[in-house]
Protein backbone atom coordinates (compact mmCIF):
# COMPACT_ATOMS: atom_id res chain seq x y z
CA UNK A 1 0.00 0.00 0.00
CA UNK A 2 1.15 3.46 -1.01
CA UNK A 3 2.35 5.82 2.07
CA UNK A 4 0.16 9.41 1.91
CA UNK A 5 2.10 12.27 1.37
CA UNK A 6 2.60 15.12 3.76
CA UNK A 7 3.95 18.08 2.09
CA UNK A 8 7.67 19.75 4.01
CA UNK A 9 8.73 22.92 2.68
CA UNK A 10 12.43 22.78 2.60
CA UNK A 11 13.73 26.60 2.37
CA UNK A 12 17.85 27.39 2.08
CA UNK A 13 19.77 29.23 0.13
CA UNK A 14 22.09 27.61 -2.57
CA UNK A 15 23.35 31.15 -3.82
CA UNK A 16 24.64 34.01 -1.98
CA UNK A 17 27.01 34.81 1.18
CA UNK A 18 26.36 32.10 3.43
CA UNK A 19 25.51 29.79 0.02
CA UNK A 20 27.54 26.60 1.64
CA UNK A 21 25.93 26.41 4.76
CA UNK A 22 22.30 26.04 2.86
CA UNK A 23 23.46 23.37 0.91
CA UNK A 24 24.94 21.67 3.89
CA UNK A 25 21.24 22.35 5.02
CA UNK A 26 19.66 20.80 2.42
CA UNK A 27 21.98 18.21 1.94
CA UNK A 28 21.05 16.77 5.48
CA UNK A 29 16.95 17.48 5.35
CA UNK A 30 16.85 15.68 1.84
CA UNK A 31 19.01 13.07 3.46
CA UNK A 32 16.88 12.53 6.70
CA UNK A 33 13.87 12.47 4.08
CA UNK A 34 14.96 9.53 2.21
CA UNK A 35 15.59 7.88 5.25
CA UNK A 36 12.36 8.69 6.54
CA UNK A 37 10.41 7.61 3.33
CA UNK A 38 12.42 4.32 3.35
CA UNK A 39 11.88 3.52 6.62
CA UNK A 40 8.93 1.22 7.82
CA UNK A 41 8.63 3.05 11.22
CA UNK A 42 6.63 6.00 9.97
CA UNK A 43 3.12 5.50 8.31
CA UNK A 44 3.93 8.16 6.05
CA UNK A 45 5.93 9.71 3.59
CA UNK A 46 7.58 13.33 3.52
CA UNK A 47 6.85 14.73 -0.08
CA UNK A 48 9.92 17.99 -0.07
CA UNK A 49 8.94 21.04 -1.68
CA UNK A 50 12.63 22.82 -1.68
CA UNK A 51 12.98 26.53 -2.38
CA UNK A 52 15.87 29.03 -2.45
CA UNK A 53 15.70 32.46 -1.81
CA UNK A 54 19.14 33.00 -2.93
CA UNK A 55 20.42 34.82 -0.22
CA UNK A 56 17.93 37.49 -1.00
CA UNK A 57 16.34 38.45 2.08
CA UNK A 58 13.10 39.76 0.42
CA UNK A 59 12.90 36.14 -1.68
CA UNK A 60 12.45 34.02 2.23
CA UNK A 61 8.36 35.95 2.42
CA UNK A 62 8.04 35.25 -1.26
CA UNK A 63 9.00 31.11 -1.15
CA UNK A 64 7.49 30.83 1.81
CA UNK A 65 3.95 32.52 0.86
CA UNK A 66 4.14 30.64 -2.29
CA UNK A 67 4.94 26.84 -0.30
CA UNK A 68 1.81 27.92 2.00
CA UNK A 69 -0.37 29.14 -0.93
CA UNK A 70 0.43 27.09 -3.33
CA UNK A 71 1.56 23.91 -2.36
CA UNK A 72 -0.30 23.51 1.35
CA UNK A 73 2.87 22.88 3.46
CA UNK A 74 1.68 23.68 6.95
CA UNK A 75 5.56 22.50 7.93
CA UNK A 76 8.92 24.54 6.82
CA UNK A 77 12.03 23.49 7.63
CA UNK A 78 14.93 25.90 6.40
CA UNK A 79 16.24 29.79 7.36
CA UNK A 80 20.07 30.38 8.07
CA UNK A 81 20.61 33.75 9.22
CA UNK A 82 18.44 35.35 12.28
CA UNK A 83 17.35 38.09 9.63
CA UNK A 84 15.65 35.55 6.76
CA UNK A 85 13.92 33.94 9.82
CA UNK A 86 12.93 37.30 10.82
CA UNK A 87 11.62 37.34 7.35
CA UNK A 88 9.40 34.53 8.11
CA UNK A 89 8.47 34.62 11.30
CA UNK A 90 4.85 37.07 10.17
CA UNK A 91 4.08 35.07 7.60
CA UNK A 92 4.12 31.53 9.51
CA UNK A 93 2.45 33.45 12.61
CA UNK A 94 -0.11 35.02 10.69
CA UNK A 95 -1.31 31.37 8.83
CA UNK A 96 -0.38 29.53 11.71
CA UNK A 97 2.72 27.28 10.19
CA UNK A 98 5.54 25.89 11.74
CA UNK A 99 8.96 26.68 10.73
CA UNK A 100 11.87 24.15 11.98
CA UNK A 101 14.68 26.02 12.47
CA UNK A 102 18.55 24.40 12.31
CA UNK A 103 20.45 27.11 13.17
CA UNK A 104 22.21 28.03 16.20
CA UNK A 105 21.65 31.95 17.01
CA UNK A 106 21.62 34.52 19.46
CA UNK A 107 18.19 34.00 21.25
CA UNK A 108 15.62 36.74 22.77
CA UNK A 109 12.92 35.34 20.77
CA UNK A 110 9.94 32.72 21.43
CA UNK A 111 7.25 32.13 19.25
CA UNK A 112 4.99 29.36 19.09
CA UNK A 113 5.28 28.92 15.46
CA UNK A 114 8.75 28.32 15.34
CA UNK A 115 10.89 24.88 16.75
CA UNK A 116 13.98 26.28 17.45
CA UNK A 117 16.67 22.83 17.00
CA UNK A 118 19.45 24.82 16.95
CA UNK A 119 21.73 25.56 20.17
CA UNK A 120 20.59 28.66 22.30
CA UNK A 121 23.16 31.15 23.15
CA UNK A 122 23.69 29.30 26.63
CA UNK A 123 24.74 26.55 24.69
CA UNK A 124 27.64 28.11 22.78
CA UNK A 125 28.34 31.44 23.60
CA UNK A 126 28.57 31.35 27.63
CA UNK A 127 30.72 27.85 27.48
CA UNK A 128 33.39 29.38 24.84
CA UNK A 129 33.83 32.69 26.58
CA UNK A 130 33.75 31.12 30.08
CA UNK A 131 36.39 28.81 28.98
CA UNK A 132 38.60 31.20 27.71
CA UNK A 133 38.35 33.30 30.75
CA UNK A 134 39.11 30.52 32.95
CA UNK A 135 41.83 29.30 30.86
CA UNK A 136 43.74 31.87 28.38
CA UNK A 137 43.14 35.28 28.55
CA UNK A 138 40.69 37.88 29.87
CA UNK A 139 41.25 40.19 27.16
CA UNK A 140 38.79 39.67 23.58
CA UNK A 141 39.48 41.50 20.20
CA UNK A 142 36.51 40.66 18.60
CA UNK A 143 35.47 40.92 14.84
CA UNK A 144 32.30 40.01 13.28
CA UNK A 145 29.38 40.79 10.16
CA UNK A 146 27.21 43.58 10.80
CA UNK A 147 24.02 41.85 12.02
CA UNK A 148 22.11 41.41 15.59
CA UNK A 149 24.24 37.39 15.46
CA UNK A 150 27.46 39.45 16.33
CA UNK A 151 25.58 42.10 18.21
CA UNK A 152 24.59 40.01 20.27
CA UNK A 153 27.33 37.49 21.23
CA UNK A 154 29.36 40.35 21.45
CA UNK A 155 27.52 41.59 24.07
CA UNK A 156 27.07 38.35 26.03
CA UNK A 157 30.88 38.36 25.77
CA UNK A 158 31.52 42.26 27.02
CA UNK A 159 29.04 41.27 30.26
CA UNK A 160 31.26 38.26 30.91
CA UNK A 161 33.88 39.53 30.34
CA UNK A 162 33.61 43.12 32.42
CA UNK A 163 32.24 40.89 35.12
CA UNK A 164 35.81 39.15 35.28
CA UNK A 165 37.49 42.01 35.24
CA UNK A 166 38.55 41.81 31.79
CA UNK A 167 38.45 44.00 28.72
CA UNK A 168 37.34 43.99 24.94
CA UNK A 169 40.34 45.65 23.33
CA UNK A 170 38.16 46.25 19.74
CA UNK A 171 35.03 45.38 18.31
CA UNK A 172 35.31 45.66 14.75
CA UNK A 173 32.16 45.01 12.42
CA UNK A 174 32.33 44.11 8.62
CA UNK A 175 29.04 44.02 6.36
CA UNK A 176 27.40 40.52 5.34
CA UNK A 177 29.84 39.49 2.57
CA UNK A 178 32.43 42.29 3.17
CA UNK A 179 35.57 40.30 1.95
CA UNK A 180 38.30 43.87 2.52
CA UNK A 181 39.38 42.70 5.85
CA UNK A 182 42.86 43.46 5.54
CA UNK A 183 42.84 46.64 7.77
CA UNK A 184 41.65 44.51 10.47
CA UNK A 185 43.93 41.72 10.23
CA UNK A 186 46.90 44.53 10.06
CA UNK A 187 45.00 46.28 13.67
CA UNK A 188 45.65 42.57 15.45
CA UNK A 189 48.74 41.95 14.04
CA UNK A 190 49.84 45.34 15.62
CA UNK A 191 47.71 44.96 18.86
CA UNK A 192 48.70 41.66 19.36
CA UNK A 193 45.56 40.74 21.08
CA UNK A 194 46.00 37.54 23.36
CA UNK A 195 42.40 36.13 21.99
CA UNK A 196 40.52 36.95 18.79
CA UNK A 197 36.60 36.02 18.86
CA UNK A 198 35.50 35.76 14.80
CA UNK A 199 31.83 35.83 14.57
CA UNK A 200 31.66 36.69 10.76
CA UNK A 201 30.04 34.54 8.36
CA UNK A 202 30.12 32.78 5.22
CA UNK A 203 33.04 34.28 3.28
CA UNK A 204 34.06 37.15 4.86
CA UNK A 205 34.56 34.39 7.79
CA UNK A 206 36.57 32.49 5.45
CA UNK A 207 38.64 35.58 4.01
CA UNK A 208 39.28 36.69 7.56
CA UNK A 209 40.97 33.44 8.49
CA UNK A 210 43.21 33.11 5.49
CA UNK A 211 44.41 36.65 5.97
CA UNK A 212 44.78 36.29 9.63
CA UNK A 213 46.52 33.34 9.50
CA UNK A 214 48.76 34.44 6.95
CA UNK A 215 49.67 37.64 8.84
CA UNK A 216 50.32 36.26 12.15
CA UNK A 217 52.15 33.89 11.09
CA UNK A 218 54.53 36.33 9.23
CA UNK A 219 54.61 38.28 12.03
CA UNK A 220 55.56 35.05 13.91
CA UNK A 221 52.39 35.61 16.34
CA UNK A 222 50.54 32.83 17.88
CA UNK A 223 46.76 34.34 18.82
CA UNK A 224 43.99 31.77 19.11
CA UNK A 225 41.35 32.52 17.21
CA UNK A 226 37.26 31.62 18.67
CA UNK A 227 34.01 30.95 17.10
CA UNK A 228 30.61 29.55 17.34
CA UNK A 229 29.71 28.95 14.27
CA UNK A 230 33.10 27.20 12.11
CA UNK A 231 32.14 23.86 10.91
CA UNK A 232 33.92 21.10 9.51
CA UNK A 233 32.71 22.05 5.37
CA UNK A 234 34.33 25.37 6.24
CA UNK A 235 37.42 23.97 7.07
CA UNK A 236 37.72 22.64 3.93
CA UNK A 237 36.47 25.94 2.59
CA UNK A 238 39.47 27.81 4.27
CA UNK A 239 41.97 25.12 3.62
CA UNK A 240 44.91 24.59 6.00
CA UNK A 241 44.75 28.18 7.73
CA UNK A 242 41.78 26.52 9.40
CA UNK A 243 43.53 24.88 11.72
CA UNK A 244 43.64 25.80 15.51
CA UNK A 245 40.57 27.52 16.09
CA UNK A 246 38.74 26.76 19.00
CA UNK A 247 35.24 26.02 18.52
CA UNK A 248 31.77 25.80 20.45
CA UNK A 249 29.20 23.10 19.10
CA UNK A 250 26.30 21.17 19.71
CA UNK A 251 27.92 19.05 17.04
CA UNK A 252 31.36 17.73 15.20
CA UNK A 253 31.62 14.76 13.05
CA UNK A 254 34.24 13.57 15.52
CA UNK A 255 31.61 12.64 18.39
CA UNK A 256 32.29 9.37 19.29
CA UNK A 257 28.70 7.95 19.83
CA UNK A 258 27.33 5.19 17.37
CA UNK A 259 24.84 7.18 16.66
CA UNK A 260 26.75 10.06 15.40
CA UNK A 261 29.11 6.69 13.19
CA UNK A 262 26.71 5.59 11.45
CA UNK A 263 25.20 9.46 10.18
CA UNK A 264 28.52 10.04 9.29
CA UNK A 265 28.74 6.06 7.70
CA UNK A 266 25.68 7.11 5.91
CA UNK A 267 26.86 10.65 4.69
CA UNK A 268 30.08 9.74 3.39
CA UNK A 269 28.24 6.75 1.58
CA UNK A 270 25.94 9.34 -0.19
CA UNK A 271 27.96 12.57 -0.69
CA UNK A 272 31.36 10.86 -0.62
CA UNK A 273 34.30 10.08 1.47
CA UNK A 274 35.70 13.42 1.10
CA UNK A 275 32.64 15.30 2.39
CA UNK A 276 31.52 15.96 5.72
CA UNK A 277 28.47 16.99 7.79
CA UNK A 278 28.06 20.53 9.36
CA UNK A 279 26.69 21.56 12.70
CA UNK A 280 23.86 23.13 10.81
CA UNK A 281 23.35 20.56 8.08
CA UNK A 282 23.17 18.00 10.64
CA UNK A 283 20.97 20.44 12.98
CA UNK A 284 18.32 20.35 9.83
CA UNK A 285 18.96 16.77 9.87
CA UNK A 286 17.48 16.50 13.49
CA UNK A 287 15.12 18.60 12.96
CA UNK A 288 13.32 16.32 9.84
CA UNK A 289 13.65 13.78 12.03
CA UNK A 290 11.60 15.84 15.11
CA UNK A 291 9.14 16.47 12.85
CA UNK A 292 8.49 13.32 11.38
CA UNK A 293 8.54 11.58 14.94
CA UNK A 294 5.99 14.48 16.14
CA UNK A 295 4.28 13.93 12.81
CA UNK A 296 3.95 10.04 13.87
CA UNK A 297 2.87 10.31 17.12
CA UNK A 298 0.48 13.16 16.82
CA UNK A 299 -1.34 11.27 13.67
CA UNK A 300 -2.28 14.27 12.05
CA UNK A 301 -0.31 17.33 10.90
CA UNK A 302 -1.92 19.88 12.69
CA UNK A 303 0.54 21.93 13.88
CA UNK A 304 -0.92 22.69 17.42
CA UNK A 305 -0.90 18.47 17.80
CA UNK A 306 2.89 18.15 16.29
CA UNK A 307 3.95 20.80 18.92
CA UNK A 308 2.91 19.10 21.76
CA UNK A 309 3.61 15.67 20.40
CA UNK A 310 7.21 17.15 19.91
CA UNK A 311 7.64 18.21 23.16
CA UNK A 312 9.89 16.54 25.78
CA UNK A 313 9.86 13.44 23.55
CA UNK A 314 13.87 12.62 23.34
CA UNK A 315 15.41 11.43 20.05
CA UNK A 316 18.92 9.63 20.57
CA UNK A 317 20.48 11.85 17.19
CA UNK A 318 24.05 11.96 15.70
CA UNK A 319 24.72 14.87 18.52
CA UNK A 320 23.68 12.73 21.03
CA UNK A 321 20.28 12.76 23.30
CA UNK A 322 18.09 15.53 22.26
CA UNK A 323 14.15 17.07 22.66
CA UNK A 324 12.10 20.14 22.37
CA UNK A 325 11.70 22.00 25.77
CA UNK A 326 8.13 22.40 25.35
CA UNK A 327 8.04 25.60 27.76
CA UNK A 328 9.63 27.52 24.98
CA UNK A 329 10.03 25.03 22.12
CA UNK A 330 14.20 25.67 22.03
CA UNK A 331 16.01 22.51 21.56
CA UNK A 332 17.55 20.86 24.75
CA UNK A 333 21.13 19.39 23.74
CA UNK A 334 24.90 19.12 24.91
CA UNK A 335 27.09 21.84 24.39
CA UNK A 336 30.86 20.83 23.18
CA UNK A 337 34.03 22.72 22.77
CA UNK A 338 36.97 21.81 20.36
CA UNK A 339 39.81 22.79 18.50
CA UNK A 340 40.01 22.72 15.18
CA UNK A 341 43.27 20.49 13.38
CA UNK A 342 45.17 20.28 10.15
CA UNK A 343 42.63 16.90 8.96
CA UNK A 344 39.54 19.40 8.74
CA UNK A 345 38.12 17.90 11.40
CA UNK A 346 37.69 18.73 15.23
CA UNK A 347 39.28 17.07 18.39
CA UNK A 348 36.22 18.02 21.34
CA UNK A 349 37.94 18.78 24.63
CA UNK A 350 35.25 19.07 26.79
CA UNK A 351 31.64 19.02 26.76
CA UNK A 352 28.70 19.46 28.98
CA UNK A 353 28.11 16.09 31.32
CA UNK A 354 24.85 16.08 30.13
CA UNK A 355 22.00 17.95 27.72
CA UNK A 356 21.49 20.99 28.85
CA UNK A 357 17.94 23.49 28.92
CA UNK A 358 17.53 25.82 26.18
CA UNK A 359 17.56 29.36 28.04
CA UNK A 360 17.07 31.59 24.92
CA UNK A 361 16.70 35.02 27.21
CA UNK A 362 19.30 33.80 29.45
CA UNK A 363 17.68 34.29 32.32
CA UNK A 364 19.71 31.67 34.61
CA UNK A 365 22.56 33.94 33.30
CA UNK A 366 24.40 35.11 36.58
CA UNK A 367 27.64 37.58 34.85
CA UNK A 368 29.11 37.78 38.04
CA UNK A 369 28.83 33.62 38.86
CA UNK A 370 31.62 31.08 38.08
CA UNK A 371 29.77 28.87 35.98
CA UNK A 372 29.19 26.27 39.19
CA UNK A 373 27.11 28.67 40.59
CA UNK A 374 24.59 29.51 37.81
CA UNK A 375 21.52 28.17 38.43
CA UNK A 376 20.92 24.56 37.51
CA UNK A 377 17.60 23.27 35.95
CA UNK A 378 15.47 20.55 36.98
CA UNK A 379 15.03 18.46 33.64
CA UNK A 380 18.91 18.48 32.95
CA UNK A 381 21.87 17.53 35.31
CA UNK A 382 22.25 19.70 38.12
CA UNK A 383 25.56 20.13 37.20
CA UNK A 384 24.82 20.53 33.71
CA UNK A 385 26.66 24.33 33.30
CA UNK A 386 30.17 21.93 34.26
CA UNK A 387 32.16 20.95 31.44
CA UNK A 388 34.05 17.24 31.69
CA UNK A 389 37.19 16.52 29.32
CA UNK A 390 36.44 14.81 26.50
CA UNK A 391 39.02 11.75 26.00
CA UNK B 1 24.76 46.26 46.43
CA UNK B 2 24.71 47.15 42.68
CA UNK B 3 21.11 47.70 41.20
CA UNK B 4 20.06 44.94 39.00
CA UNK B 5 20.51 45.69 34.97
CA UNK B 6 16.77 46.14 33.52
CA UNK B 7 18.09 43.51 31.29
CA UNK B 8 17.89 40.86 33.47
CA UNK B 9 14.44 39.96 34.80
CA UNK B 10 15.18 36.77 36.91
CA UNK B 11 13.40 36.97 40.66
CA UNK B 12 11.33 40.13 39.33
CA UNK B 13 7.56 40.29 41.02
CA UNK B 14 5.02 41.40 38.55
CA UNK B 15 1.15 42.76 39.23
CA UNK B 16 -0.99 41.46 36.28
CA UNK B 17 -4.37 42.89 35.63
CA UNK B 18 -5.23 41.31 32.00
CA UNK B 19 -8.79 41.01 31.28
CA UNK B 20 -9.06 38.21 28.62
CA UNK B 21 -8.25 34.90 29.41
CA UNK B 22 -5.77 34.67 26.16
CA UNK B 23 -3.49 37.32 27.27
CA UNK B 24 -3.39 36.39 30.58
CA UNK B 25 -2.12 32.74 29.48
CA UNK B 26 0.44 34.53 26.85
CA UNK B 27 1.50 36.84 29.67
CA UNK B 28 1.74 33.95 31.95
CA UNK B 29 3.66 31.62 29.78
CA UNK B 30 6.47 34.26 28.79
CA UNK B 31 6.82 35.67 32.33
CA UNK B 32 7.46 32.49 33.31
CA UNK B 33 10.07 31.80 30.21
CA UNK B 34 11.76 35.01 31.29
CA UNK B 35 11.74 34.19 35.27
CA UNK B 36 9.50 36.82 36.29
CA UNK B 37 7.01 36.32 39.31
CA UNK B 38 3.35 37.11 37.94
CA UNK B 39 1.06 37.84 40.64
CA UNK B 40 -2.65 37.94 38.81
CA UNK B 41 -5.00 40.67 40.16
CA UNK B 42 -8.38 41.48 39.79
CA UNK B 43 -8.32 44.61 41.35
CA UNK B 44 -10.75 43.85 43.57
CA UNK B 45 -7.86 42.21 46.37
CA UNK B 46 -5.84 44.32 48.50
CA UNK B 47 -2.11 44.17 47.48
CA UNK B 48 0.46 43.75 50.55
CA UNK B 49 3.56 44.03 48.69
CA UNK B 50 5.42 45.82 46.38
CA UNK B 51 5.38 44.97 42.92
CA UNK B 52 8.06 45.42 40.72
CA UNK B 53 6.20 46.10 37.57
CA UNK B 54 2.48 46.09 36.98
CA UNK B 55 0.62 44.86 33.89
CA UNK B 56 -2.48 47.08 33.87
CA UNK B 57 -5.04 46.43 30.74
CA UNK B 58 -7.03 49.25 29.48
CA UNK B 59 -9.91 47.73 29.81
CA UNK B 60 -10.27 48.07 34.05
CA UNK B 61 -9.63 51.82 33.23
CA UNK B 62 -10.49 54.31 35.49
CA UNK B 63 -9.04 52.85 38.42
CA UNK B 64 -11.41 54.85 40.48
CA UNK B 65 -10.68 53.38 44.10
CA UNK B 66 -7.64 54.53 45.76
CA UNK B 67 -6.82 51.20 46.93
CA UNK B 68 -6.68 49.81 43.26
CA UNK B 69 -3.92 52.67 42.54
CA UNK B 70 -1.31 51.50 45.28
CA UNK B 71 0.87 50.78 43.06
CA UNK B 72 1.15 53.79 41.19
CA UNK B 73 4.18 55.65 41.61
CA UNK B 74 5.86 52.94 43.50
CA UNK B 75 6.66 50.61 40.37
CA UNK B 76 6.90 51.43 36.60
CA UNK B 77 3.29 50.66 35.13
CA UNK B 78 3.32 48.91 31.57
CA UNK B 79 -0.09 49.55 30.09
CA UNK B 80 -2.29 46.99 27.31
CA UNK B 81 -3.82 48.97 25.11
CA UNK B 82 -6.78 47.40 23.66
CA UNK B 83 -7.62 50.74 21.66
CA UNK B 84 -5.86 53.68 19.86
CA UNK B 85 -8.69 55.95 20.52
CA UNK B 86 -7.18 59.32 22.11
CA UNK B 87 -10.29 59.02 25.20
CA UNK B 88 -8.39 55.65 26.01
CA UNK B 89 -5.33 56.70 25.81
CA UNK B 90 -6.20 59.69 28.17
CA UNK B 91 -6.94 57.07 30.79
CA UNK B 92 -4.05 55.40 30.14
CA UNK B 93 -1.76 58.30 30.05
CA UNK B 94 -3.25 59.06 33.71
CA UNK B 95 -1.27 55.75 35.14
CA UNK B 96 2.00 57.44 33.72
CA UNK B 97 3.15 54.21 31.53
CA UNK B 98 6.98 53.19 31.28
CA UNK B 99 6.24 51.06 28.49
CA UNK B 100 2.85 49.74 26.64
CA UNK B 101 1.57 46.70 24.83
CA UNK B 102 -0.87 46.21 22.43
CA UNK B 103 -3.57 43.30 22.28
CA UNK B 104 -4.11 40.72 21.33
CA UNK B 105 -0.77 39.76 22.63
CA UNK B 106 1.89 37.56 21.16
CA UNK B 107 5.09 37.01 22.62
CA UNK B 108 7.17 39.17 20.66
CA UNK B 109 7.57 42.17 22.75
CA UNK B 110 6.73 41.65 26.24
CA UNK B 111 10.48 41.04 27.28
CA UNK B 112 11.22 44.56 25.45
CA UNK B 113 8.58 45.80 27.30
CA UNK B 114 9.49 44.90 30.88
CA UNK B 115 13.61 46.28 29.80
CA UNK B 116 11.63 49.58 28.46
CA UNK B 117 9.52 50.17 31.46
CA UNK B 118 12.46 49.36 34.00
CA UNK B 119 15.35 51.28 32.33
CA UNK B 120 12.87 54.02 31.88
CA UNK B 121 12.07 53.89 35.77
CA UNK B 122 15.36 54.05 36.78
CA UNK B 123 16.54 57.12 34.62
CA UNK B 124 13.37 58.40 35.61
CA UNK B 125 14.06 58.27 39.25
CA UNK B 126 17.62 59.35 38.68
CA UNK B 127 16.39 62.70 36.86
CA UNK B 128 13.87 63.37 40.36
CA UNK B 129 16.94 62.59 41.97
CA UNK B 130 18.70 65.35 40.82
CA UNK B 131 15.90 67.66 39.99
CA UNK B 132 15.08 67.32 43.88
CA UNK B 133 18.95 68.00 44.12
CA UNK B 134 18.87 71.42 41.73
CA UNK B 135 16.02 73.01 43.87
CA UNK B 136 17.74 72.35 47.01
CA UNK B 137 20.62 74.19 45.86
CA UNK B 138 18.25 76.32 44.49
CA UNK B 139 16.67 77.30 47.23
CA UNK B 140 20.13 77.60 49.19
CA UNK B 141 21.32 80.22 46.74
CA UNK B 142 19.48 83.15 48.22
CA UNK B 143 21.65 81.99 51.95
CA UNK B 144 24.97 81.87 49.78
CA UNK B 145 23.99 85.58 48.92
CA UNK B 146 23.45 86.67 52.08
CA UNK B 147 26.31 85.23 53.47
CA UNK B 148 28.38 86.23 50.35
CA UNK B 149 27.01 90.00 51.44
CA UNK B 150 27.37 89.89 55.14
CA UNK B 151 31.10 88.68 54.90
CA UNK B 152 32.01 91.71 51.99
CA UNK B 153 30.38 94.03 54.42
CA UNK B 154 31.88 92.42 58.07
CA UNK B 155 35.53 91.49 55.86
CA UNK B 156 35.76 94.92 53.63
CA UNK B 157 35.66 92.16 50.72
CA UNK B 158 34.44 92.27 47.06
CA UNK B 159 32.41 89.74 46.05
CA UNK B 160 34.73 87.20 44.17
CA UNK B 161 37.16 87.73 47.35
CA UNK B 162 33.75 87.34 49.96
CA UNK B 163 32.68 83.97 47.76
CA UNK B 164 36.09 82.50 47.69
CA UNK B 165 37.13 83.12 51.64
CA UNK B 166 33.68 81.39 52.27
CA UNK B 167 34.54 78.51 50.11
CA UNK B 168 37.91 77.85 51.49
CA UNK B 169 36.28 78.15 54.76
CA UNK B 170 33.40 76.03 53.98
CA UNK B 171 36.64 73.14 52.96
CA UNK B 172 38.68 73.74 55.79
CA UNK B 173 35.68 72.83 57.97
CA UNK B 174 34.71 69.96 55.87
CA UNK B 175 31.35 71.65 55.02
CA UNK B 176 28.76 72.46 52.43
CA UNK B 177 28.83 76.04 50.77
CA UNK B 178 25.24 75.76 51.38
CA UNK B 179 25.55 74.58 55.09
CA UNK B 180 28.68 77.27 55.94
CA UNK B 181 26.56 79.87 54.39
CA UNK B 182 23.68 79.11 56.99
CA UNK B 183 26.09 79.68 59.80
CA UNK B 184 26.84 83.08 58.83
CA UNK B 185 23.62 84.27 58.41
CA UNK B 186 22.36 82.82 61.61
CA UNK B 187 25.56 83.95 63.51
CA UNK B 188 26.26 87.29 61.64
CA UNK B 189 30.12 86.72 61.42
CA UNK B 190 32.13 84.02 59.81
CA UNK B 191 32.79 81.07 62.07
CA UNK B 192 36.37 80.03 62.88
CA UNK B 193 37.31 76.82 62.17
CA UNK B 194 38.01 74.28 65.06
CA UNK B 195 40.75 71.97 65.77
Amino acid sequence: MTKPFIPVGIVCSQSGHYQAMGREILKSALMAVDEINGAADFDFSIAAHVRDPRGIIAEYHTVCDDLIRNVGVEHIVGCYTSSSRKQVLPIVERTDRLLWYPARYEGFECSDNVIYVGASPNHNVLPLVRYVLDNLSREFFCVGSNYVWTWETNRVTRELVSSAGGHILAERLLELGEGAVEHIVDEIVRKRPPIVFNTLVGSSSYDFIRAFHAATEAAGLDIPMLSCSLCEPELAIVGPASAGCITSSAYFESIRLPENRAFVARWKARYGDDSSPSVDGQSAYVAVYLLARALQRAGTSNIGEVRRAAAGHRYNSPQGPVWIDGSNNHCVLTPRLAVSNPHRQFDIFWEADAPVKPDPYLTQLDVAASPSRETPTSETSPNAPHLRVVK
Amino acid sequence: MSKPSSFSLRGRKALVAVKDERDTWIVKRQFERLGVDSIAWTLSETIDFVPDVALIDDEFLPLARPAQRVFHGRCPVIALLGTETPSRLKLVLDLDPASFLVKPLRSAGIYAALVMAFERNERTSELKQQVAKLEQRLRSRRIVLAAVLQVMHSHSLAEPAAFALIRRSAMEQRKTIEELSAEITARGSLPRATG
